[in-house]
């Protein structure tokens, strides 16, 4: 992965112990243009957009690859396809806002005019313009792109092994019940936050600090922690997990918040981490997509994006809205203390040392890939991931 | 805002005030008391308003949410959540007379916050105030939608805005 790569003075040598994580790697700016190269740039796939949330003809979203701008066009033909947010003529962006619908996508610059499928439909003056300049050769630069249930993702590299396999069958089950298990979804909106920190703060939260930093757990007399963790060797994480909710919470004046109204199919929760940064969650009704975008070394921005079932019932759907806007995000009951946790761990991991895992560690000098629920040893077969991804040497035991 | 009675005005920019110190404050339940009931809270980014799409960061929609907004406030969150003091200043700039008692009326914000730990202040959220206001001598919501400009909030809204 590191062949075509100058290392810089910061490449670390990896502790002998897999429980064991160098702070420095949430704090070295260095590291920033190593992760994308082999990590953003490399051979993982990221999710960008569900079909959702641009289900007409012509609807856009712009998104980012590593610091590459992006954006996700809904064509005439019915295909998703996602292009460099780029010009092909001089490389200014196409689309300036974060989503939106065009007939078709225009530079200002110079006129230059694309379709929704990425062709060059229109360059003023062309007669002039060089020999070997054919409308064919300038059309949008499109990514690598698949989709699994009506969830397009994009690779930058060709070797990526195909979208399925990526994912793992560990990944594909719990992911296509989040993503409505058959049913068609509609998008319920966005809230979006900047978490001041090193994006790998951000996506370390672990099953062991679920039923402990978060207090509204507790009050609520939820019963959980019976479920398992899946985890895969190339970085990916899936909680599937029961819970169960008393009726009447006696903290709350308006207990059916915190209800399961929706399918039958799943009364538990399911958290997806796909590496390297997104996550997937569907606690009680509310389905949920955390697309994040690391902003260099330091600061990530987190879209939690909110979904329904297409063919929910008026009340169904009201329930989902309600439920996921106050329970999840920056200001929900349930997830509030999270913010505050990625800053505090940010800031902490600027002291020296490795910061050590203990919840469900075995054995410290190997992998472990049974995880109960609320283990924080779910992480270590990421963390070793990461490591082969950026080539850093793990030190003899 | 013309043909607006002055004592009409006058106890919708009390309305607000109130409301405002309260949060300044962190008094929940000085805040719960400007609305009337059945009352109701949405703070939403703009983004979402524009396309009709639902998703607040808040989104109490009737006075028991109301209430167990100041639960989550006062008794869930201070345990794990930093403080940080708000700073809210608000312009009145439209009151429209919707017939009876009740008025709707658009007031802009900008909040400040200083978190505790760094002592600096920035900018929480910017935007309007979309409010359905009673008067019946003293003025009370109806309804608040606090719409944030800010598509991107730091960090998090612990409090309402």
């Amino acid at each position: 992965m590191t062949a075509n790569i100058n290392l810089p003075d910061t490449v670390m040598e990896w502790p002998a112990k897999y429980n064991e994580i160098p702070k420095a790697v949430f704090e070295e700016p260095g590291l920033w243009r190593l992760e994308l190269e082999n990590i953003f740039y490399g051979e993982e796939w990221h999710p960008i957009v569900h079909r959702a949330e641009i289900p007409n003809p012509g609807d856009y979203k712009a998104a980012f690859i590593g610091e590459m701008p992006i954006f996700a066009v809904h064509g005439d033909d019915g295909r998703i396809r996602v292009f460099h947010n780029a010009c092909a003529h001089r490389g200014a962006t196409l689309v300036t806002d974060s989503a939106g619908n065009k007939a078709d996508f225009e530079c200002p610059y110079h006129r230059w005019l694309f379709s929704r499928e990425g062709a060059l439909v229109g360059c003023p003056n062309s007669q002039e313009f060089s020999p070997s300049f054919t409308k064919e050769g300038f059309g949008l630069k499109e990514l690598r792109s698949d989709s699994f249930s009506e969830l397009t993702f994009v690779t930058m590299s060709d070797k990526t092994p195909d979208l399925r396999t990526y994912l793992t069958d560990a990944v594909t089950d719990p992911l296509s019940r989040v993503l409505g298990n058959g049913h068609n979804l509609k998008l319920l909106g966005y809230q979006k936050v900047h978490y001041d920190c090193n994006w790998k703060a951000y996506v370390d939260n672990d099953g062991y600090h679920a039923p402990l930093l978060h207090l509204a757990f507790k009050l609520m007399g939820w019963q959980g922690g019976k479920g398992v963790q899946i985890v895969t060797d190339n970085g990916h994480i899936a909680f599937d997990s029961e819970l169960t909710i008393p009726g009447k919470i006696e903290a709350l004046e308006d207990s059916s918040i915190v209800q399961f109204k929706g399918d039958p199919d799943s009364k538990g929760s399911i958290v997806v981490s796909t590496f390297p940064i997104t996550v997937f969650t569907k606690h009680m009704d509310m389905l949920n997509i955390r697309y994040a975008f690391p902003k260099g070394p330091r600061g990530v921005e987190v879209h939690y994006t909110y979904f329904a079932r297409d063919d929910d019932s008026p009340e169904l759907l009201a329930h989902r809205t309600r439920q996921s806007a106050n329970l999840l995000g920056p200001s929900g009951l349930i997830s509030l203390e999270d913010a505050a946790i990625f800053t505090r761990i940010d800031l902490g991991n600027r002291s020296p040392g490795n910061a050590i895992f203990q919840k469900g560690v075995t054995d410290e000098y190997k992998l472990e890939f049974n995880v109960k629920q609320n283990d924080e040893s779910g992480n270590l077969p990421r963390w070793e991931h990461y490591r082969k991804r950026m080539g850093f040497r793990r030190a003899k035991a | 805002m013309n043909g607006i009675d002055s004592k009409v005005r006058d106890a919708i920019e009390r309305l607000n005030l109130t409301y405002i110190r309260a949060l300044d404050r962190r008094d929940m339940h000085g805040w719960l008391a400007t609305f009337d009931k059945p009352g109701s809270y949405v703070c939403i980014p703009k983004e979402n308003e524009d396309r009709g799409l639902p998703i607040g960061y808040m989104l109490d929609d009737c006075y028991e949410r109301l209430q167990d907004r100041v639960t989550q406030v006062t008794k869930i969150q201070p345990d794990a959540v930093e403080h940080y003091q708000p700073r809210h200043f608000t312009q009145l700039v439209d009151i429209k007379h919707m017939g009876g008692v009740n008025y709707r009326v658009e007031t802009h914000f900008t909040v400040n916050y200083t978190p505790a730990d760094t002592g600096r202040t920035d900018v929480l959220a910017s935007g309007t105030y979309v409010d359905e206001v009673v008067v019946n001598g003293d003025a009370r919501f109806r309804s608040r939608r606090a719409v944030l400009d800010t598509n991107v909030v730091p960090r998090y809204v612990a409090y309402p805005i």
